[in-house]
C-alpha cells in the first residue's frame, strides 16, 4: 500500500478511528492493533516478506536482551556481530547477491574466463529492507553501547520496526526515539493531529505536483539522453534534482504528519536541503534519519574526526562509499557516494563542516546575500551533478550522459513527452522554491500564516495544484522504494 | 477530537467551495451540452445551446462550440435549398469537432474555399454508421435537397450493429442525476482529469469480488486470425444490411476514410461495388505536421485542413469532372 493511493485513504481513516475510539484504553491493546495495522499496510504489497520483519523483529529483540545480559564484553560482542551478520546477511542476500555475483563474472572475465552468470537468481527486493534492517540494528547497537534498555514488551518491539507510516521507506529510527513512544501511553492531542494534517497535504503536494509531474520528463531524458543535446540533459538532470527531493521529502513528510495522527513524533529527515550552503550543510539537511545512522554507528565507532586528518578522511570516504551501496546494488550509487566523498572532503579540510549546523540561509534576513546565493548554486550544481550516476541505470549511461553534454554543447528547445508546456513546469518550481525559502526555518511547518486567510488560501492553492498537476498515465510510485 | 472532526469538515467544505468558484471563473472544467432524442428517435444536442469544450488539466485545448436549431455543432443552421449547393459532413466526434471552435470548423474551411456552397456538420460523439443512415432517413426530406453527402466512417468500430437502435448508455447521462452532478464544475473537472477513476476503480473492483473469476484462456494467433476474419465478414454484412434498410444514394454519398485502419475486404467490396470513398490515409502519412491534438486524438487545426482540402478536392472533381 502506498501513500498516494485511495487504498491508503481509505485505510488511514479507519485504523485512526479504531486506534483513538475503540483499542485506546489499554496501551497493549492499542500497539496489538497498531501492529496488526501496519502488517496489513505491508500485507497488502506483499504479504510473503512479512516474514523477513517478523525475522528481523525476533532475533533482535531476543539479542537485544542477550546483550544486556551477558556479562563479558566478549559474550555481547558476540551477540552484536550475530545481529550484523542476519541484518546484513537478509540485505546482502535480497539486495545485493546478484550485483557480488555479477561483479565477480565481471571481473573474472578480466582474466580470460568466461563464467555464464548462472548463479544469479530471480531475487525480489523486499519493500523497505535496508529501512527496517536498519532499525533493528541501531537496537542491538545501543544496547550494546549501554545507550539503550531492552524492552520486555514483544508487541511494542514489533510495532517499532514496522510502526507502517515509516516501514517502508523511513525516517530510520533510533529505538530511543521511536521505541519510548510505543512503549508509553499516548494522548489525543488536537494540536498535533492538526500539524499531522498539514504535513501530509504538504507531503502530497510534493509528491503529487513536483515529483510526479516531473517524472516523466526525467525519464524521457535520461532514457533517450544520446538524442538530446547539453541544455536537455543539463535540464533532465536538474530536473531530476527537484523530482527526488520532491517525492522523498514528500514521503517524509508524510510519514511524520501520519504518525502525529497517532500521537507519535518521528524526527525530521529533510530540512531544506536545496537551500544548503555547501556540500557539508547539505548532508545536515538531506535524508537526516540516514546521515545521522550511519554517523552514530560508523563514523563515530570508527574514531569520527577524532584519529587525525588522514583517518578521518578515511572515516569520511567510507561513510559515503557505505551510503553509496547501500542506495543499491550498483556502481552509479558507489560513484555517487564517492564524488560526494570528494565534494566533502575539501569542505571538512577548511572547517567548514560544521559552520552551518544551527543556522539557515539568511537568517534573520528576508533574502539571502549575493555569497549566499552564489554558494546555494554552487552546492546545487555539485549536488546535481552527482545525480547523473544516482538516475543513470549503468556506470556506461552514466558516463555516457557526461560526455553527450561536452560533446554535444548546444540548446535546443524540449518538449514535454506527453505533450505538456514547458513553461508551467518552470514556473512551479520558481514558486515552489520560492515557497520553500519562505517557510525553510522550520520543516514541520509548511504553512506557518498568521493569518488564517492566508493559511486557508495556502491550503486552496495547494489542493488545486494537485488538481492542475495530476495525471493518470504517470507511475506514481516512490523512488525510495527501490533502495 | 470533535472540534478537528467539524474543523476539517468546514475547511474542506471552504476549499470545494473556491475550488468550484476557481475551476468557473478559469473555466477549467468543460461544459458539455444536454442530449435528447427527436419524434424521429434521432439522438442530438438540444438545440440553441453554447459553450466551451476543455481538454486537459490546464486547459491545454479550448474551444467554444455552438449547438444550432438542427441540434448540431455548427456556426450556421441548415436550410437546404434545391437552387443552392449543400455539401453535408455526417460523422461522430471528429466531424462534430468540439474540439476546435465551431467557427473554424472543416465545414468553414472548406467555404472559405468554395464561397458558393454551404456546408452541413451532422457531428455528433458516438454516431457508429446506423446512427448515420437513420439520422440521413429520418430526415429524407432535408437530405434529399444536399447535393453531396460525406460520411465518416471507421471500419472498426461503426459497423458493430446492423440496425440502429437507440443508445440507451448515452442517452442516460442525461439523467437526473447526472444532471444534478454535472452542475458542480469542479465534479465535471474531476472526472475529466482522471481523479475520480480510482474509486469508480475500487467500486468495481468491491462489485466483481463477489463473482468468481474465469480463467484465462490463451488464444493462439490463427484464433486470433480467425475471429478477426469473423468480425470483419460481420461488418460488412452490417453494411449492406444498412444500406438496404435506410438507402444509400451511391451518386451522392460518398465515404470517408482512413485506409490505414480500415480492413482490405471492405476496401474491396468498396472498389467492386462502385461505392465511392475519400481515403485521407496518405495525405496523413505523408504529412510533415502532426495531424492529431497532443492531449486528445481527434484531428488538429492541421488535420483539419488536410479533411477539407481533401473533400475541396472531391467536390471540384465531382462537379468538373
Amino acid at each position: 500500500m502506498v501513500f498516494n493511493s485511495l487504498d491508503f485513504l481509505i485505510f488511514l481513516p479507519i485504523v485512526f478511528i479504531c486506534y483513538w475510539f475503540l483499542f485506546s484504553k489499554k496501551i497493549k491493546i492499542q500497539n496489538s492493533f497498531l501492529l496488526l495495522a501496519s502488517y496489513l499496510f505491508y500485507g497488502l504489497w506483499d504479504w510473503r516478506f512479512l516474514f523477513l520483519i517478523f525475522a528481523s523483529t525476533l532475533v533482535d529483540f531476543i539479542i537485544g536482551q542477550a546483550i544486556y545480559n551477558s556479562n563479558s564484553d566478549k559474550k555481547r560482542k558476540t551477540w552484536l556481530w550475530f545481529s550484523v551478520i542476519f541484518n546484513v546477511g537478509l540485505l546482502g542476500f535480497f539486495k545485493y547477491y546478484n550485483f557480488f555475483i555479477d561483479s565477480w563474472v565481471d571481473f573474472i572475465s578480466v582474466f580470460g574466463y568466461d563464467l555464464k552468470s548462472s548463479w544469479t537468481l530471480q531475487i525480489i527486493l523486499p519493500v523497505g529492507i535496508s529501512f527496517y534492517t536498519f532499525q533493528t540494528m541501531s537496537y542491538s547497537l545501543d544496547i550494546f553501547y549501554k545507550r539503550l534498555k531492552p524492552t520486555k514488551d514483544f508487541i511494542s518491539f514489533a510495532t517499532f520496526v514496522s510502526f507502517f507510516p515509516q516501514l517502508v521507506a523511513g525516517p530510520i529510527e533510533r529505538a530511543s526515539n521511536l521505541l519510548s513512544q510505543i512503549t508509553t501511553k499516548r494522548t489525543f492531542d488536537s494540536k498535533q493531529c492538526i500539524e499531522g494534517l498539514k504535513l501530509i497535504l504538504w507531503g502530497m503536494f510534493k509528491k503529487v505536483v513536483i515529483a510526479d509531474s516531473i517524472a516523466p520528463i526525467v525519464d524521457d531524458i535520461f532514457a533517450n539522453y544520446t538524442d538530446y543535446p547539453a541544455s536537455t540533459l543539463i535540464l533532465g538532470v536538474s530536473l531530476f534534482s527537484f523530482q527526488v527531493y520532491g517525492d522523498f521529502s514528500g514521503y517524509s513528510d508524510i510519514a511524520i504528519g501520519t504518525s502525529k495522527l497517532f500521537g507519535i513524533e518521528l524526527m525530521s529527515n529533510f530540512k531544506f536541503p536545496t537551500f544548503s550552503r555547501n556540500v557539508a550543510e547539505y548532508w545536515q539537511r538531506w535524508h537526516v534519519s540516514l546521515s545521522t545512522w550511519f554517523r552514530h554507528y560508523i563514523y563515530i565507532p570508527l574514531g569520527g574526526n577524532r584519529v587525525g586528518k588522514i583517518k578521518s578522511i578515511r572515516n569520511i570516504i567510507i561513510i559515503f562509499l557505505v551510503s553509496g551501496f547501500w542506495h543499491g546494488a550498483n556502481w552509479t550509487f558507489i560513484v555517487w557516494g564517492a564524488i560526494h566523498a570528494v565534494l566533502y572532503i575539501p569542505v571538512f579540510l577548511m572547517g567548514r563542516n560544521r559552520i552551518y549546523m544551527n543556522t539557515v540561509v539568511a537568517e534573520n534576513r528576508w533574502f539571502p546575500s549575493l555569497t549566499e546565493i552564489a554558494q546555494i548554486i554552487l552546492t546545487f550544481s555539485l549536488v546535481t551533478f552527482s545525480r547523473v550516476f544516482f538516475r543513470s541505470e549503468s556506470i556506461t549511461d552514466a558516463f555516457g550522459f557526461i560526455k553527450q553534454i561536452i560533446s554535444n554543447f548546444n540548446y535546443e528547445s524540449y518538449q514535454h513527452p506527453l505533450g505538456y508546456r514547458m513553461i508551467d513546469y518552470f514556473i512551479l518550481l520558481g514558486l515552489f522554491t520560492v515557497y520553500e525559502f519562505r517557510i525553510r526555518r522550520d520543516e514541520r511547518a509548511p504553512f506557518k500564516f498568521n493569518s488564517k486567510i492566508v493559511r486557508f488560501i495556502t491550503y486552496t492553492l495547494v489542493i488545486l495544484g494537485m488538481l492542475l498537476f495530476y495525471d493518470d498515465r504517470i507511475d506514481r510510485s516512490f523512488i525510495y522504494f527501490q533502495f | 477530537m470533535k472540534k478537528i472532526i467539524i474543523k476539517s469538515i468546514i475547511y474542506l467544505f471552504l476549499v470545494i467551495i473556491v475550488l468550484e468558484g476557481i475551476v468557473r471563473v478559469f473555466h477549467l472544467g468543460k461544459d458539455t451540452p444536454t442530449r435528447f432524442l427527436d419524434s424521429y428517435e434521432v439522438e442530438k444536442w438540444v438545440p440553441n445551446q453554447n459553450g466551451f469544450s476543455v481538454t486537459g488539466n490546464r486547459r491545454q485545448n479550448f474551444s467554444e462550440y455552438h449547438i444550432n436549431k438542427s441540434g448540431f455543432n455548427s456556426y450556421r443552421e441548415f436550410i437546404p435549398t434545391k437552387e443552392g449547393i449543400e455539401i453535408a459532413l455526417v460523422g461522430d466526434s471528429f466531424i462534430e469537432g468540439f474540439h476546435q471552435d465551431y467557427y473554424n470548423s472543416i465545414g468553414k474551411k472548406i467555404e472559405k474555399e468554395i464561397p458558393e456552397i454551404e456546408v452541413y456538420e451532422y457531428g455528433y460523439a458516438g454516431y457508429d454508421f446506423a446512427d448515420q443512415l437513420h439520422l440521413i432517413h429520418s430526415y429524407k426530406q432535408q437530405f434529399d435537397l444536399i447535393d453531396n453527402v460525406i460520411l465518416g466512417i471507421k471500419f472498426s468500430n461503426d459497423l458493430t450493429r446492423g440496425e440502429y437502435q437507440v443508445a440507451t448508455g448515452r442517452l442516460s447521462l442525461e439523467s437526473p442525476i447526472n444532471k444534478l452532478l454535472k452542475k458542480s464544475k469542479l465534479l465535471v473537472y474531476c472526472k475529466s482529469i482522471g481523479i475520480l477513476d480510482p474509486p469508480q476503480e475500487l467500486l468495481y473492483r468491491i462489485k466483481t469480488l463477489a463473482r468468481p473469476s474465469q480463467p484465462k484462456q490463451s488464444i493462439s494467433k490463427e484464433e486470433i486470425l480467425k475471429i478477426k476474419q469473423k468480425k470483419e465478414k460481420k461488418y460488412l454484412t452490417n453494411f449492406e444490411h444498412l444500406i438496404s434498410k435506410y438507402g444509400y444514394d451511391k451518386k451522392r454519398y460518398t465515404l470517408l476514410l482512413d485506409s490505414r485502419i480500415t480492413s482490405p475486404l471492405f476496401i474491396s467490396y468498396l472498389q467492386k461495388h462502385n461505392f465511392d470513398y475519400i481515403d485521407f490515409a496518405q495525405l496523413f502519412e505523408s504529412s510533415k505536421h502532426n495531424t492529431t491534438l497532443v492531449y486528445d486524438r481527434h484531428w488538429n487545426n492541421h488535420g483539419r485542413e488536410l479533411i477539407a482540402k481533401l473533400i475541396i478536392e472531391h467536390i471540384k472533381k465531382k462537379n468538373n469532372p
